[in-house]
């Protein structure tokens, strides 16, 4: 095991700290990092922000907001917390959240704090979330990462995360809303640095681990990644289709051909859409035309689709091959 | 010249239903064994899924946001 010290505050530095050691680093042995950030959003990887965020709230107080590479819901931070990180070489593929819990959560009560994990694997006390955990992974690599509320702002924190639902955008993951609580109560005391030293110490004594530090032109590496994928990723998402299914295929002599379509109750072709860069006078509104109302049965959308390719064919794509993306 | 299909694999023991995110490889790439195709959500994690064939990606049966169940087909490779 590895420990890296990061005492940056700024979020999208820390998640490049995190994607440096997963892609650039090539680590042979585990590692992890404690850190914490200024008051901040941060969005799971597939989420609309106009779907969870209250944007106004987080603007009048310049609270930061940053999209994870993780999966998962929102949630918020600040130096009132500590976030922490664990990466391990893993080829399988195969998601886990056991190691990195365990890990914690013995550091946790040896430090006194005690905690429980639930279905969601969150940390949890007296049935109230104290801790969040999400994970991504690339080849080769499984990083595991989450946040720890020791004596964060809760009235920013629900301030921020309340959003507007009529804003509401289908097709995206929506965070599922869970009652908080600051584990401060347990150790009324410590400050939230006292909390976080007595963790990192319990962390680097219990794995025996090797305190590495970044040198300075990987923390020019990092700064790079930082601001090519985290700056400004809050806003940016890739655009869903607004049809229910869609296939998009290559077909050699033909190009790129994509088409999107929804079906009604009466299991006809409701509404379609057909791009591409095929060569053809083909007019697509009036492909589209034709093909609404037609039963959703491959013969039937053949019959259509061959009488629309007689009157302007595309290249290398026959009634039938078309017909295929239909279903 | 074979047409390889590429079902969804299971990746999560607790579920089977996935939240499609975005295709790395696009119709008519190149693509060889270990390229990563695609990338899908479950259970809080994001995963990404390599190929395990080489040769040309002809067809993607899903798009983002899509929920794609373990075993569904969800794109076409062709292999020499």
């Amino acid at each position: 095991m590895i420990y890296f010290p990061l005492t940056s505050l700024d979020v999208s530095y820390n998640f490049a700290a995190e994607y440096y050691l997963m892609t650039q680093k090539h680590l042979q042995e585990p590692a992890f990092m404690v850190w914490a950030t200024t008051p901040t959003i941060m969005l799971g990887k597939y989420q609309e922000l106009e779907n969870e965020v209250n944007t106004q709230f987080t603007s009048e107080h310049h609270i930061a907001l940053v999209r994870r590479l993780s999966g998962g819901g929102t949630i918020y931070t600040d130096t009132g917390g500590c976030q922490f990180t664990l990466i391990t070489p893993d080829n399988s593929g195969q998601i886990d959240f056991d190691d990195g819990l365990s890990l914690l959560s013995d550091a946790l009560t040896t430090i006194g704090i005690h905690t429980k994990t639930d279905s969601r694997n969150d940390l949890i006390v007296d049935g109230l979330k104290v801790s969040g955990s999400a994970q991504y992974m690339t080849p080769g690599y499984r990083l595991h990462h989450g946040s720890l509320l020791f004596d964060a702002n809760l009235d920013w924190l629900a301030k921020s995360l309340h959003a507007d639902p009529i804003k509401l955008q289908a097709k995206r993951i929506q965070s599922v809303r869970q009652r908080t609580v600051n584990l401060k109560s347990q150790q009324p005391t410590w400050s939230t640095e006292t909390f976080k030293t007595n963790l990192i110490n319990q962390l680097v004594n219990s794995t025996h681990a090797k305190v590495q530090n970044f040198s300075v032109q990987e923390s020019k590496i990092i700064q790079q990644l930082a601001d090519n994928l985290f700056v400004n990723s809050a806003e940016s998402q890739p655009k869903t289709q607004p049809y229910d299914h869609q296939q998009k295929v290559y077909v050699k002599g033909a190009g790129l051909i994509q088409v999107g379509y929804n079906l009604d109750n009466h299991d006809q072709i409701a509404a379609v859409q057909l791009n591409g860069d095929f060569f053809s006078n083909l007019e697509p509104q009036q492909f589209e035309k034709a093909l609404v109302g037609t039963p959703h049965q491959k013969s039937a959308v053949t019959t259509v689709l061959q009488q629309q390719l007689q009157q302007a064919p595309i290249v290398g794509m026959t009634a039938e091959s078309l017909a295929e993306l239909l279903f | 010249m074979m047409i390889k299909e590429v079902h969804m694999p299971k990746l999560s023991p607790k579920s089977d239903d996935y939240f499609f995110g975005k295709w790395v490889k696009q119709p008519g790439d190149t693509v060889k064994t270990g390229d990563v195709l695609f990338e899908v959500e479950t259970d809080k994690v994001i995963s990404q899924v390599e190929s395990q064939e080489d040769g040309v990606l002809t067809a993607q049966k899903v798009a983002t946001g899509d929920t794609t169940k373990v075993g569904d087909l969800v794109a076409t490779i062709e292999t020499a």
